[in-house]
């Protein structure tokens, strides 16, 4: 046969490759046994979060196993969770595609997904099938808004982060007799990236707080390169930078910052990864220095927290308890204290049990689970950490604080000798 | 508008272009001569930046002296994946090839997940945060080496194809695949030679690129997309057309944000695409293949 590949033919191919990309999921074999109730956890574990999605899914995965270990769900006559695995790849079609795919297989509730565009897939299929879906990650104040029956999010909503942003903000501002802040808010072009940047900068108009927003610069997930990004940022001349970030592009950023000499009192995210990975202080050593991140973090006094973080990091040596294994790891829980207070794997039963839930746990900031109407955990919260000496730090609020936050930074980061 | 600004993003641009070039030359080789689309070439920059990063782990090597490891290696990779793959699949129609070369991707772009993990690197080279200003414009260092031995790279790969016996053979299956048969031409060892060249291009520009961005397994898929765009833009198959597009992507990408939000970066190129498929579809250099 004669070939022949002209350019029209390239073009459609390579749109073919985005296609084609898309259906790279593996089926997990799967075998039914008796006394076993399935659950199922939809992570990014390959595609532009991979890192942040293996760490949930290790996160759910834990929650199971540790469960299991205690006896399985005693109501149900001691039944076993298993954990079906999904993986979204970051994408919204594949994300809903293996939530359709587990849910076949059996899964009686979904846990995940870390990204808000894929919990807004999920949760929506969810509601199509009748299945209870518990987002463990995933901010966007939209997802909840929608009025989804079987959809509960123990994270805390971007509102949330915004106000909790604003009143640590209005105490640093209040404590360092500083009148006004000029800034520029970067976000990634994710669903998350973008609520997140454009609440935190809806909060600060809409209370006219004296923080003036000089310019927003959205980039998408997964760069490679934010040089262009960064000379903008400079030639604005803020005094702190807001940034929405992940994990690559946090350190790209910092990096630019350094090369390009950018002077700065304080970056301080609103709420985002990328700033308390144990990678990016790996990585950028002094430079991370000073950092501040308004996040849901763990509970450092915590017994619970104790306890899985010591087996979390003796599993997963480098690694610890952080934002998103913590919550992977309470979104489990919320699930097991349903079927065990519901006695059935019936959707509209454990909806009923979901829906009464008063989940004590000391493993992250914030007090008991517990949802409202829409499904929001009401008792989810944020601490400000801040990197100092290399190590992640609470600062804020006084009574969790292992540490009192530097501001302004008392070194510009490109003069820290690296 | 601010002067000082559209120089430093014209300068970080065009630095950066000679990467995408590098990138693009590959992918434009072997298109040239094979008429296959590498879809693994985004996975196989992936490795060439692994190579890289895992000989400086272990070694201190820096990453602008280890591009040759990281170009011969990739070239073994190249030469294999085509004999194993590519040349089962060359007389195909287009449609499953591109199943095929898709699943190379896949594979190496997952082993790369399985062998390093998922977690971002962006190792502390020598060079990685140094710099040169020109009054205020900010010159990377690491930038503008990569942005040389680019360019020398793709000298050398020129002065190969030109001079050397297997070069001419190369040149000649691509020309004219049955009168290189008829005239002895071994075309089946050619086309691997090729296919690890254009591997061997894009494991070198990896290399280049490890200290200026994160090193993690799906680092590779914006380039290959744009890397795509620059060879339309140049020309299928214009190993010079590479080059010069390479170089318009990259300052085209960096000014745009001046003029659209950053999360659009990719209208550009593609926008540029288009207007190059309607306006003057064999690319600027005229394309011969």
């Amino acid at each position: 046969m004669k070939k022949k590949m002209n350019r029209r033919t390239f073009l459609k191919y390579s749109a073919a490759v985005g296609a084609t990309t898309a259906i790279a999921g593996v089926p997990t074999l799967l075998r039914a046994q008796a006394p076993e109730i399935k659950i199922a956890s939809i992570q990014p574990v390959t595609g532009v979060i991979s890192d942040i999605g293996i760490s949930m899914r290790r996160g759910n995965q834990m929650a199971v196993d540790d469960i299991n270990a205690r006896g399985g769900i005693k109501s149900m006559g001691g039944a076993k969770l298993r954990l079906l695995l999904g993986d979204s790849e970051a994408k919204e079609d594949v994300a809903r595609s293996e939530a359709e795919r587990v849910i076949k297989d059996g899964a009686v509730t979904l846990v995940g997904p870390f990204l808000s565009g894929n919990a807004m897939a999920i949760a929506t299929l969810c509601e199509q099938r009748g299945v209870p879906f518990v987002m463990d990650v995933a901010a966007a104040d939209e997802i909840t808004k929608k009025g989804f029956k079987y959809t509960f999010r123990v994270f805390p909503t971007t509102s949330k982060f915004a106000d909790s942003m604003l009143f640590y903000m209005d105490k640093i501002m209040k404590e360092k007799n500083i009148s006004k802040i000029r800034g520029v808010v970067t976000n990634t072009g994710d669903l998350f990236g973008r609520v997140q940047g454009a609440t935190f900068i809806k909060a600060l108009k809409d209370k006219k707080f004296p923080i003036e927003v000089l310019g927003h610069v959205e980039y998408p997930l997964g760069i490679q390169d934010l040089s262009a990004e960064i000379s903008k940022i400079k030639a604005l001349k803020p005094d702190v930078l807001f940034p929405v970030a992940r994990p690559g592009d946090a350190k790209l950023m910092i990096r630019e910052l350094y090369k390009q000499r950018v002077e700065l009192q304080g970056i301080i995210s609103p709420g985002s990864p990328g700033w308390y990975e144990p990678e990016f202080i790996r990585d950028m050593k002094a430079l991370a220095d000073f950092v501040m991140d308004n996040v849901p973090w763990y509970n450092p006094v915590g017994k619970m927290y104790k306890e899985v973080n010591s087996a979390f990091s003796k599993k997963f040596p480098g690694k610890y308890i952080d934002t998103n294994s913590g919550y992977a790891y309470l979104g489990v829980l919320v699930i097991a204290d349903a079927l065990e207070r519901a006695k059935s794997t019936k959707p509209d039963d454990i909806v009923a049990a979901l829906k009464k839930t008063y989940l004590k746990q000391d493993l992250m900031v914030g007090l008991a689970v517990a949802f409202d109407e829409r499904g929001d955990n009401i008792n989810a919260d944020t601490a400000m950490i801040q990197i100092i000496g290399q190590s992640i730090k609470v600062v804020l609020p006084d009574k969790a604080a292992e540490a009192k936050y530097i501001y302004p930074m008392p070194k510009q980061i490109w003069d820290r000798g690296v | 508008m601010d002067l000082n600004l559209i120089l430093q993003l014209t300068t970080s641009g065009f630095l950066l272009g000679g990467v995408y070039s590098l990138i693009a030359l590959g992918l434009s080789l072997i298109f040239g001569v094979m008429k296959i689309i590498n879809f693994a070439h985004g996975a196989m920059l992936v490795w060439g930046m692994y190579i890289a990063f895992t000989l400086m782990n272990w070694t201190g090597i820096d990453p602008f002296f280890s591009f040759a490891v990281s170009a011969a290696c990739l070239f073994v990779l190249g030469y294999i994946v085509q004999r194993t793959v590519v040349n089962r699949i060359m007389t195909f129609h287009e449609s499953m090839q591109v199943i095929a070369m898709v699943g190379v991707m896949m594979v190496l772009e997952n082993m790369a997940q399985l062998i390093w993990g998922p977690d971002p690197h962006s190792p502390h080279t020598k060079y990685s945060l140094s710099t040169i200003w020109l009054g205020s414009i900010m010159i990377d260092t690491p930038r503008l080496l990569a942005f040389l031995l680019a360019f020398l790279i793709a000298a050398a790969v020129f002065v190969f194809l030109k001079y050397t016996d297997i070069g001419k053979s190369i040149r000649a299956s691509a020309d004219n695949r049955t009168g290189a048969l008829i005239v002895g031409t071994n075309v089946n060892r050619v086309y691997a030679v090729c296919f690890g060249v254009g591997a061997a291009c894009v494991g070198a520009a990896g290399s280049l690129l490890v200290p200026l961005m994160p090193v993690s397994p799906h680092t590779g898929f914006p380039f290959k997309l744009t890397s795509f765009a620059i060879v339309i833009l140049g020309g299928m198959g214009s190993l010079p057309g590479a080059m010069v597009g390479g170089l318009m992507i990259g300052v085209a990408e960096s000014l745009g944000t001046v003029f659209i939000p950053s999360s659009l970066k990719q209208v550009i190129s593609f926008g540029i695409m288009v207007l190059i498929l309607l306006l003057r579809p064999k690319g600027l250099f005229g394309g011969k293949g």
